[in-house]
């Protein structure tokens, strides 16, 4: 008993003055300019999950902007003047999933689709869905006149229940094909994305692969793991799919064309989307400003990385006069692949 | 017919030793049971529930670089069960406690909360004419939490778990001052090993639970990588018989380095509340 005591008293001794020598915490930086711009470039850094990938596409090189930029920050200048060189500086990530937020703005970096033609219209969207279509949760939906259903899903933070995904199959049962619209939608949860893609699987089906950070170090990942859709319980389709795209489509809406360029009935038509494969986390600085960022990167069933976007499998662009006289080109041709 | 007797004297004879066995186990049952109460017969029980306030300082890099400041509460029960002819003693103590902290900006918030349960042994050592009492032993320590950031988007939340052994050691000193009993008590407890939940450094909670990817999820912990420290100081006021008034400060500083992350959970609490000693008396057969 006296033995185990004095191991007791021993282990209790050790660990005490472990705890002495072993406090658990984190340097802050100074809440001023540099040390909010030191912060910054150090969550970015040793959090920010492309580094390597962009180096290879274009050359960026995160020391390089932290001297770019350094000289452009000093302790007197203002938090709008601070804003505007901290939002500058993270759009040299040219990353869509990283943000800048204050109370009084947004620092972005929307080049992705603001560079680019839109190929989508609103007059027209009213002029295809008309006034008597049908909703289901975040999805539009009716039958077009040459039998072929229409589904409009402009943002998948807004989910749709299984319930709901069964009424609008169940009522489209019969059509020859199906359009899925998902042009302009910037994303939201992977979750909605996955469950209206498990709608068109037949069988388990690898769709990407998935990793994450395990380190500060811009080459510290895990292993790639597989990702892999299920099919639905409930009811499937089988016919030909047609997946709208344009460079709007972001985010969660870029995984679910990733999912579904994946499967053997669907075709892609539009415009190459824009991108935004990483998943992103949230970070804060010492001034309160909340930072958005890449953090678990995806890639598609081939390990390509799917961070700038996927081409279309028919590219098509609308044109001035065909949308002057109501006429959807995007959605013409994907009528007519359907048809035939 | 004579072996149709047999077999029923055979069997009337099975049954009989069956009774028997039944009797023996019973009477030892009996016996075990009347021996176990009069051991229990002077099991002493002091329970004491107290309610604190005070302050919290957390820092989980998984949701923020920086720390977060603010204020809490907390709920606390021990019951420490002991008999007078036995230097062992049982402690069982529940810890919960909510708290909302913001960072330095006033801009960002977190909030947090934990439940906390101790259950270990402790061996007492009588000195001066049983004053002073001195306790060594160990706690097992299971936690359950989560510090969940207002601001943030696809990290809003940290899931804390973890299970732990902790050496412990308490002092307990008696003493009467303007005509009335004092009891102050002091005990510190610090971990040696366990385990607990982690995220990986830039892991998704929805690789974890919508993909079932896990990746170092589930970490041993030594006092090394997870250094606690948890101490509570009380004096209990003897104001009437059968109750006494509980003032306390109780210490919790949870910490951890796992996966390249740091974590620290400190709440200190200033505790008000009521300690009962009673004793289980069984009815004498």
């Amino acid at each position: 008993m006296k033995k185990i005591l004095s191991y007791l008293l021993l282990a209790f001794l050790i660990s005490h003055s472990s705890f002495l020598i072993s406090c658990v915490d984190e340097v802050e930086h100074d809440d001023t300019p540099t040390g909010n711009f030191e912060a910054l470039w150090e969550i970015i850094d040793e959090h920010y999950c492309f580094f390597d990938y962009k180096q290879h596409e274009y050359g960026l090189d995160w020391n390089e902007v932290y001297n770019k930029y350094k000289v452009r920050v000093n302790d007197n200048m203002g938090d709008t003047q601070l804003f505007e060189v901290l939002k500058d500086m993270l759009s040299e990530l040219r990353d869509g999933h990283v943000n800048l937020y204050t109370s009084y703005d947004m620092g972005r970096y929307w080049t992705w689709h603001e560079a680019y033609p839109q190929n989508f219209s609103d007059t027209l969207e009213r002029h295809y869905l008309g006034t008597d279509y049908k909703i289901s949760g975040g999805m539009r939906y009716r039958i077009l006149d040459d039998n072929i259903g229409y589904i409009r899903y402009e943002t998948f933070l807004t989910p749709v229940s299984e319930s709901g995904l069964d009424d609008a199959f169940s009522y489209m049962a019969l059509c020859r094909g199906l359009i899925i619209d998902i042009r302009n939608n910037g994303g939201g949860n992977l979750t909605t994305a996955e469950m209206l893609a498990g709608r068109f699987v037949q069988e388990k089906t690898l769709v990407s692969y998935l990793q994450h950070k395990t380190g500060k170090g811009h080459n510290d990942f895990s292993s790639l793991e597989a990702r892999y859709l299920e099919p639905s319980s409930n009811l499937r389709w089988h016919k030909p799919v047609c997946v709208l795209i344009n460079r709007s489509v972001f985010s969660a809406a870029n995984d679910f064309t990733v999912i579904m360029h994946a499967l053997p009935n669907v075709k892609l038509v539009g415009d190459h989307t824009g991108g935004g494969s990483g998943l992103p986390m949230s970070n804060s600085l010492p001034n309160g400003w909340s930072v958005r960022f890449s953090a678990c990167p995806m890639y598609d069933r081939n390990k390509q990385h799917t961070e700038f976007g996927i081409d279309p499998d028919i590219a098509v662009d609308l044109t001035d006069e065909a949308t002057a006289q109501g006429i959807d080109l995007i959605i013409e041709k994907a009528r007519q692949l359907l048809r035939n | 017919m004579r072996n149709e007797k047999l077999k029923y004297r055979n069997v009337g004879m099975r049954r009989g030793t069956v009774h028997s066995t039944f009797l023996h186990l019973s009477l030892t049952l009996l016996i075990t049971h009347f021996s176990f109460l009069i051991c229990n017969a002077q099991k002493v029980i002091t329970r004491s529930t107290m309610v604190g306030f005070g302050s919290t300082n957390i820092l989980d890099t998984y949701l923020s670089a920086e720390h977060f400041k603010g204020s809490g509460m907390s709920f606390v029960t021990t019951i420490e069960r002991q008999r007078p002819d036995r230097h062992w003693s049982t402690i069982m103590e529940h810890e919960a406690n909510l708290s909302t902290t913001k960072d330095r900006s006033k801009t960002q918030q977190e909030l947090e909360g934990a439940y906390n349960f101790y259950w270990g042994k402790l061996y007492s050592w009588q000195l001066f004419s049983n004053c002073l009492k001195l306790q060594a032993g160990g706690l097992v320590n299971a936690s359950l939490g989560f510090i969940y950031n207002t601001s943030n988007g696809n990290n809003p939340a940290q899931a804390r778990a973890h299970l732990n052994v902790m050496p412990t050691g308490a002092a307990t000193y008696q003493f009467n001052l303007w005509r009335k009993q004092f009891t102050a008590r002091y005990e510190l407890s610090l971990p040696l090993c366990g385990i607990m939940f982690s995220p990986n450094y830039g892991q998704s909670y929805y690789e974890i639970f919508s993909l079932g990817n896990y990746d170092h999820n589930v970490v041993p912990t030594t006092f090394i990588s997870a250094p606690e420290w948890r101490q509570m100081l009380t004096l209990d006021v003897r104001l009437w018989k059968s109750g006494t008034l509980r003032l306390g400060y109780l210490g919790n500083m949870q910490q951890a380095k796992v996966n390249n992350l740091r974590q620290h959970v400190y709440t200190h609490r200033l505790l008000i509340g009521f300690t009962k000693q009673f004793s289980i008396i069984p009815r004498t057969l």
